[in-house]
Order: C-alpha cells, then sequence, then structure tokens
C-alpha cells in the first residue's frame, strides 16, 4: 500500500477542515438536529394494517396466521407454491421443516446446490410498516445472505412483535449494529427500461409474508 | 476529412465540448428528447407523491444537511476511524490520491487474484475515473450487472443520468441491442421479456466469476461497515458470491454512525426513484467468516475531492448523496439531457462537481449550463445550495476568463468596465441616460420599439424588440412635478 497517499490525502482534508479533538467532534455530533418523526404514533394493530398494505403494494404474498397456526400456515404456503426442494437456514426451528418436501438445511450447501433450490423459508428480524421493508441480520434462523438471494421465491416468517412503525424504531431496537444486513423492500425489480417496473430481476421473484400475530394477546 | 462522428457523445470533461456546443445533438433529436422527458415524469410524478406524504420531510432534510455538514468538517478523524474499525474487521484500506492511481491499486489487486474477469456493481465512482475502458485495455473482462448498464456497455452508449443512466434509450433501441449482442433474433420489445433476457445473460457470469467490483453508498465510520442501495438485486449478488470484493469510494462517503442510516434511507429512495425504499439495501462488515466474500478491499479516493473541501462556499458539494433529484427536477437537463454536460455527472450536480473535480482547467461553461431557477436547491435532501455555488464557479471562471491577455479590448468586458464607471454616480448616470435617448433616436422606430441595433447591440435584437427610452425618466417627472405643486 501506498502510504504516502494516505498522508498526502490526510493531511490535505484536515488542513482544509482544521483537526478539532474527539472530545469536541462527539459533542458536536450530539448535538445534531434530529426533529423528524422517530416515534410512530399509530396503534399496533394499525401498524400491521400499514406494513401489510405496503407489502401488497410491492406484489408481495401476505398472509397472517395465529402463532397456533403457524407450522399449518407454513405446510400451505409450501404446497400452494407447487414447489418442492427447499433451502432452509441452520438456526430454522426444526419444526418449520414440514415433511412431504425436500428439505436442504445449510450447513455449508455449495452455492449450486442452494441455486438448484426452488424456494427459501426464514425468520426475520424486524419489519418496517411506514415503507413495507424486512431487515434481515443474518442470524442463524434468518440465514446466510446467499440463502435469500438466490432461490426464486422466498417466505419469510415475521412476527408482529417484530414489527415497527418508522425507520428510526427499527434502529432503536439494534442493540449494536449488525456486522451484515439486508433491507427487503419488495421483490427485486428495476424500471431502466422507460421507467416501467418489472417485478423479478436477479434476487427473488416471488416474496412470501407470513404474518404471525404473536401479540393477540393484548 | 475527419471521420469523427460530431454527434458522438464525449464524457471526459478534459475533451468534451462546451455545453451549448454539447447540447445541440440532443436539441435535434425528437426521439431522444421524448425519452428523456418521459422518464423525468415518471420519476417526478413518483417522487411528489411520496415527499408529499412525509410530514417530517423538511426536519429530514435538514437533520441529513446538517449530518453531511458535520462529517466534512471532520472527514480526515472520521476516514481513519472507518479505516481502523474496517481493517480490524477484516477488510483492506486503500488510499488514492487521483483517479491514475485508483485504477492501478485495482489492476493490481485484480492481477494478485489472476482475474481476468470481473461483474461490477453501477457505481458512478469508476465511471469518473474512467475504470472500464482502463481494465479492458490491460485484459480484463468487465462484465456490467445493473440492467441499465449492461444496456449501455452492450450498446456502447454513454451514461445520461446517475440513478437511471440508460433513461435516453427506449425499449425498441434495448430491444435492438440485446438482440445483436445476446444473439436472440426473437426477443421482443416487451420490457418484462428483455429484463428476463438480462437475467438470464448474467446469471451464469454470478455464479462463476469469483471476483466483483463496486460502489459505496455509505461508508460508516463506527463500525467501518458499508451500505449499498438498490433495486435488483444484481448488487446483492456481486457483494455476496465472489471470493473477493473491491469497493471503490469518494472519502466523502463516510457516516458516523450506523443508526444515521435512517436519515440517509428515508431520503434516498425518495428522492432517487420515487420510492418509499429501494428494493435491496446491504450492508457488511470487513469480512464475515462463512458469509460473502473472504477477501475484502476498500478504495478510498481524493481525486479532487480534499481540494474542494478546502473552499468554504463550494464544500457543500461534497454534501451530495447522488439521488439525481436535481437533475430530475432541473429545466435545463430536461431539454438536454445528461450528455451535454460531456461529463457523468450531468445536471445541476453535475454543473458543480464537474469543474470543481477538474480543478477549473475543464467544463468551465458547465456553471453556466442553468438558468438559475433554484428547483435543485428545492428538492436537494441535503440542502446543497446549487445555485450558490454555480455563481461562485461562474465568477472564477470570469476571473480566468479576464486575466487572459487580449481580454482587456473585449467588447463585453469593456462595455461592463463603462457601466460599471458610469452608475457608480448619479450624475453620470443621468448624463449617461440623457446622452442614451438622444442616441437611441436614431434606431427608435415610430411604433415607440428598437428593432435592431447595430454592431454588439445586433446580438439583443436579433431576438428581440427593445422599448426606446420614454422621454422623460422617473427622477425628471417627480423634479418637474414637485416644480408644479409650487
Amino acid at each position: 500500500m501506498n502510504t504516502s497517499s494516505r498522508q498526502g490525502i490526510l493531511e490535505r482534508v484536515r488542513s482544509a477542515t482544521g483537526a478539532a479533538a474527539p472530545a469536541r467532534i462527539a459533542e458536536a455530533y450530539a448535538a445534531l438536529p434530529r426533529d423528524y418523526v422517530r416515534q410512530g404514533t399509530m396503534t399496533h394493530e394499525a401498524c400491521l394494517d400499514r406494513m401489510i398494505e405496503r407489502l401488497r403494494e410491492y406484489d408481495a404474498e401476505v398472509v397472517e396466521t395465529a402463532p397456533e397456526q403457524l407450522l399449518a400456515a407454513i405446510g400451505a404456503q409450501l404446497e400452494a407454491s407447487g414447489k418442492r426442494v427447499f433451502v432452509a437456514p441452520e438456526g430454522l426451528p426444526s419444526e418449520w421443516l414440514i415433511p412431504g418436501f425436500d428439505w436442504k438445511v445449510d450447513r455449508g450447501l455449495a452455492t449450486a446446490e442452494i441455486e438448484a433450490a426452488d424456494g427459501v423459508v426464514t425468520a426475520a428480524f424486524c419489519g418496517i410498516a411506514d415503507s413495507g421493508t424486512i431487515a434481515l441480520h443474518h442470524s442463524p434462523a434468518e440465514g446466510r445472505r446467499v440463502l435469500t438471494l438466490l432461490p426464486d421465491w422466498h417466505l419469510c416468517v415475521l412476527r408482529a412483535s417484530q414489527v415497527v412503525e418508522t425507520l428510526p424504531e427499527y434502529f432503536s431496537r439494534c442493540p449494536q449494529p449488525p456486522a451484515l444486513a439486508t433491507y427487503i423492500s419488495g421483490p427485486s425489480a428495476t424500471a431502466d427500461i422507460e421507467m416501467t417496473r418489472i417485478k423479478g430481476v436477479h434476487g427473488p421473484r416471488f416474496l412470501h409474508v407470513l404474518l404471525v400475530h404473536d401479540d393477540s394477546i393484548f | 476529412m475527419s471521420s469523427v462522428d460530431p454527434d458522438r457523445v464525449i464524457l471526459d470533461p478534459r475533451f468534451a465540448p462546451p455545453f451549448p456546443q454539447a447540447a445541440l445533438p440532443v436539441l435535434r433529436n425528437p426521439q431522444l428528447r421524448k425519452n428523456v422527458a418521459h422518464a423525468i415524469d415518471v420519476i417526478q410524478g413518483k417522487r411528489g407523491k411520496l415527499v408529499a406524504e412525509k410530514t417530517d420531510w423538511q426536519t429530514l432534510r435538514a437533520a441529513a444537511s446538517d449530518l453531511r455538514t458535520h462529517v466534512l468538517e471532520n472527514l480526515g478523524e472520521y476516514l481513519v476511524q472507518f479505516e481502523e474499525r474496517c481493517t480490524a474487521a477484516g477488510g483492506v484500506v486503500h488510499w488514492a490520491a487521483d483517479a491514475a492511481e485508483a485504477r492501478s491499486i485495482i489492476l493490481d489487486l485484480l492481477r494478485q487474484e489472476n482475474a481476468n474477469e470481473v461483474i461490477k456493481i453501477k457505481t458512478m465512482t469508476s465511471a469518473e475515473i474512467q475504470l472500464n475502458p482502463f481494465l479492458e485495455a490491460n485484459g480484463v473482462n468487465v462484465f456490467e450487472t445493473d440492467l441499465a448498464e449492461i444496456i449501455l456497455q452492450l450498446g456502447e452508449e454513454e451514461p445520461s443520468h446517475i440513478v437511471v443512466p440508460a433513461l435516453h434509450v427506449n425499449r425498441s433501441q434495448v430491444r435492438e441491442i440485446f438482440a445483436r449482442r445476446m444473439g436472440l433474433k426473437n426477443l421482443s420489445d416487451d420490457p418484462k421479456e428483455l429484463t428476463n433476457a438480462a437475467r438470464t445473460y448474467l446469471r451464469q457470469k454470478f455464479l462463476t466469476i469469483p471476483t466483483a467490483i463496486g460502489g459505496a453508498n455509505s461508508l460508516i465510520a463506527e463500525t467501518g461497515s458499508v451500505a449499498v442501495v438498490e433495486s435488483e438485486g444484481n448488487g446483492r449478488m456481486c457483494l455476496t458470491l465472489p471470493r473477493t470484493l473491491i469497493t471503490l469510494a469518494g472519502i466523502e462517503k463516510v457516516i458516523p454512525r450506523f443508526h444515521d442510516l435512517e436519515v440517509i434511507l428515508q431520503l434516498l429512495a425518495r428522492s432517487a426513484t420515487g420510492e418509499r425504499m429501494n428494493p435491496y439495501t446491504s450492508l457488511w462488515t470487513g469480512v464475515v467468516p462463512g458469509d460473502g466474500p473472504q477477501k475484502f478491499h476498500v478504495v478510498l479516493l481524493d481525486n479532487g475531492r480534499s481540494s474542494i473541501l478546502a473552499k468554504p462556499k463550494q464544500r457543500q458539494t461534497l454534501k451530495c448523496i447522488r439521488c439525481a433529484a436535481c437533475m430530475n427536477a432541473c429545466p435545463v437537463y430536461r431539454q438536454t439531457g445528461g450528455h451535454a454536460y460531456g461529463s457523468v455527472y450531468p445536471g445541476p450536480i453535475g454543473a458543480i462537481l464537474t469543474p470543481q473535480l477538474m480543478n477549473m482547467q475543464h467544463a468551465q461553461s458547465l456553471p453556466f449550463a442553468s438558468s438559475l431557477c433554484g428547483a435543485c436547491y428545492e428538492v436537494c435532501p441535503v440542502k446543497i445550495n446549487i445555485p450558490e455555488v454555480l455563481l461562485e464557479l461562474r465568477s472564477q471562471v470570469v476571473n480566468q476568463e479576464r486575466k487572459q491577455a487580449g481580454r482587456i479590448f473585449d467588447p463585453l468586458d469593456l462595455g461592463l468596465r463603462i457601466a460599471n464607471f458610469l452608475f457608480a454616480g448619479a450624475g453620470r448616470f443621468h448624463a449617461a441616460q440623457r446622452m442614451g435617448r438622444i442616441g437611441a433616436r436614431l434606431f427608435t422606430r415610430k411604433d415607440g420599439w428598437i428593432h435592431s441595433l447595430p454592431s454588439v447591440g445586433a446580438k439583443w435584437t436579433q431576438t428581440r424588440d427593445l422599448r426606446g427610452l420614454p422621454p422623460q425618466n422617473f427622477h425628471e417627472w417627480w423634479a418637474a412635478r414637485r416644480k408644479e405643486a409650487k
């Protein structure tokens, strides 16, 4: 590495701006205005409706289910997809691997095996209703990034308690910054040809969200 | 006789013709103008709706503006912090003073990998340093993977917009390019079918080419992470499947903390494509064992940015998050499209960024390629006062020209110096008005209008008429009125 370029750039930058002490920088950072909406104002129910509405606008399929119906709902989705071979992240609850389908559990699956699968089932970290976004932090139940990328069909299990209204609420739910994250807002899309939105370019063309009402006791 | 096509698009500011000349091919091409206007109308319509529903839009803009300003004021510290955290997470950070150094760093990295093929995520920064032609000349096959970039690469076209770079190409032109270059004779011009053709064309490349090059929307100082926003999933492919990933990013792309993304992400997609959120945002930190590329390099590019940073009025140029809202809102861009700017950065942001990146040695016509209507400032999500910077750069260009020998006899310059003298004192001004009235009488017709003036004045009357001077000005009328009242 050319250390003189590093030095040269940093010298030019610092002579342009002056060098403030770290404590001063932290102080200035803390004083930055954050007057935008951080906390949503909707009831949780309205927030879930918003999430569903936004997901459907993106042409994602949404099915709601009670916790005790979850396994049946997963089974019904898999059945309705007409597909047989599914990838599962290593940490996916084992009961979600509904019998009768060909499951490839990711204990270091080769790319070709993932590419050959018809679909994938994962959990999620958070749902953001404002924009219909699903945040994956790629925990063991959410899987490596490639799992939700190559298969053309993605069933994502999202718990109602994971859904927040605003993007800042998502950030305040992160105990610490994730090393990996993918925010998914609908299936992959492009509008590069005459601004016509085409669903499904390289990422999964079909996004199904199973919304589990785990907070229905309230 | 030169065989060079006079309408050939040149996006290198060192060789591009001045804006008024470069704009002519588009102004003569109704199809091109229609393509540009259609694309812009669609984006503008969607953006308008989504911005209107966001009740905190102005406070978000203010937060983003202050955040970006804060970063620039402390850029050195944040860059060092990013480098430290990224390195600790297994990434390798390189520093490139200029385009040539960035190109050679990237080529060296590719040679270490024995890579003669590379897949690429759309990055305007790589276009800025003219990376593709350089790699091709050095025996590396470059495969662009963004749909618009494929259209441009296969059609040997140049980008005309920073978010939708092929917006000047319509579906039948895309069909022609794909049919010819992918050998698909029976392809229709249905965008869905065209998109599918691109998917098929790229799938094997994603699965087999082990090296990728991409850009960055944000570098996060706190964690050493990089964030990339996209729509198609080609970005995720390049960020996930290869063994080795090289990220090229301008030094201004840093943000202090992970949660600062809450500001940037809420503004970016709405401003860029009129979506509440882009389909995919990827964030990664160095090398994560077992997930994604196991070798990760970041090339931090200066290439003129530190000298922009040193100029207080112009520094705000570097706040830019590359959303393209300014070009979508610009009445000039709408007429000329992007190629007229002779730079990979067109539109209002290009008009201020390009000459500055060229150290004011090239692209001096760009600061004048604006009506100063201010629409760009109004839509800018990070509140860059583009008209203010345009004016500042205009004055620098004028000062440059004034220093050139012979300028002292330039009619415009001479005229302005005389005007300066006359306008500086009331007596001189009134005397000049009386003289002017006598002189103007020679050219004023019976209808009270001047239809043609000789010499330099003809430049004005060629395209418009001038009202003749009235027999009395306001001062004279006021003085006469007071006299009568007495």
